[in-house]
């Protein structure tokens, strides 16, 4: 055999076609790739509106690799904290660069996750078939809230310090179990070393592990049961 | 819905070639990928002129001796924090009322939200023939953004 063909793509290098054949011997990946890449139909009704779950995707596979960079400088002390943000900008090359692009995804992300939300809505994806969908999207929306209140701690400023000490104020507003909230989102009664610490579990191991779950189920979903339908 | 995705994912290649054809559907590969990467094309210019011209700013370490006068939480939780300010009016009641009806009153309101689909269960979708719920959206989100408007200038 000189010659591959997978849907539109021909491919003539021996290399490529041994290795090819390698792995369809042992794993039956021409299936795959035919109905899930080269024979997959896509939805020809899709406007600039749907793309909104895509683009907040992508915006996280960007917060995942600047946030991985970030964190190779960042020290989660409150002595240092503040100071290796400062040097991340300032010092390390295109550090700048990677924090604002961190600062500005997470951002970006909550506006393009109310833009989704409010398509979903207005056009009444939500509805049957799609309700645990719309559930999962809901948890999404809640992680990554969580993800902008316990990352905004993290560079250690005055505003940050500040909207932390008001922000775990709230849940001691609930009866019987609300100052034991309170108590276990600061690790104690005030913020301090130890609020960091649990602030900076959460944002880099609890919270990205279930988003990845939740965004996986959400995906899955909806590849199971397809784009919705034109209006 | 669902039956019909499955239907389309498993037809011959010669029946998805004729869905093309007619314009009933596209090529994921190459016509819908080209579409995905010209967006995060654009995504990505868009960040790096927002972080090049605005890049983050950083105000001053934290100090918890000296408390600020203004605080303020970032702008996607202005909305919530004003809805707790707002229940203030609620202090008639008696002093635990504000702070109890105004986190309880988010708590029901996200729960509502959670389980919206459950309530809305008539399948018709388009925005124009089911008014409630495009009127009840349309104030929701107004509500949202006048919370964060008056939260931030308050």
């Amino acid at each position: 055999m000189n010659e591959l063909r997978l849907g539109p793509i021909l491919i003539r290098n021996r290399l490529l076609i041994a290795l090819y054949n390698f792995v369809e011997s042992r794993l039956g990946i021409k299936e795959i790739f035919d109905l899930e890449i080269f024979y997959k139909l896509a939805p020809s009704h899709l406007g600039i509106f749907s793309c909104f779950g895509g683009i907040t995707f992508f915006l996280f596979i960007l917060q995942i690799i600047t946030g991985t960079l970030l964190l190779v400088y960042y020290v989660p002390t409150t002595a240092h904290a503040y100071d290796s943000v400062v040097h991340i900008t300032n010092n390390i090359p295109f550090g700048w660069l990677i924090r604002g692009f961190h600062h500005w995804g997470a951002n970006l992300m909550i506006i393009t996750v109310f833009i989704h939300m409010g398509k979903i809505y207005f056009h009444g994806i939500y509805k049957n078939p799609r309700e645990l969908n719309w559930i999962t999207g809901m948890v999404l929306l809640m992680t990554t809230l969580s993800f902008s209140f316990t990352g905004y701690l993290l560079p250690w400023t005055q505003l940050s310090y500040w909207a932390t000490v008001v922000g775990t104020e709230i849940p001691s507003a609930v009866p019987v179990i609300g100052d034991y909230i309170k108590f276990l989102l600061r690790g104690g009664t005030d913020i301090s070393q130890v609020t960091l610490t649990r602030f900076f579990a959460v944002h880099i191991m609890v919270l990205p592990a279930a988003i990845v779950i939740f965004i996986g189920m959400h995906i899955l979903m909806i590849r199971r049961q397809g784009i919705s339908g034109p209006l | 819905m669902f039956k019909k995705e499955v239907e389309i994912k498993y037809l011959s290649i010669e029946d998805k070639i004729k869905k093309v054809e007619k314009g009933e559907a596209h090529w994921f590969f190459p016509h819908h990928v080209a579409l995905q990467i010209i967006i995060m094309l654009i995504v990505m210019g868009a960040m790096i002129t927002l972080v090049t011209l605005f890049p983050p700013h950083l105000g001053e370490k934290a100090d918890p001796f000296v408390t600020p006068e203004h605080i303020k939480p970032e702008w996607y939780f202005l909305a919530a924090y004003q809805f707790l300010k707002v229940a203030d009016i609620f202090e008639l009641l008696g002093r635990w009322a504000p702070k109890i009806i105004g986190v309880a009153g988010q708590g029901v309101i996200i729960l509502i939200i959670f389980l919206f689909p459950f309530f809305d269960r008539h399948p018709e979708r388009r925005p124009f023939r089911r008014p409630i719920a495009t009127l009840t959206g349309i104030l929701a989100s107004l509500i949202f953004i006048a919370m964060t408007i008056w939260g931030y200038y308050s």
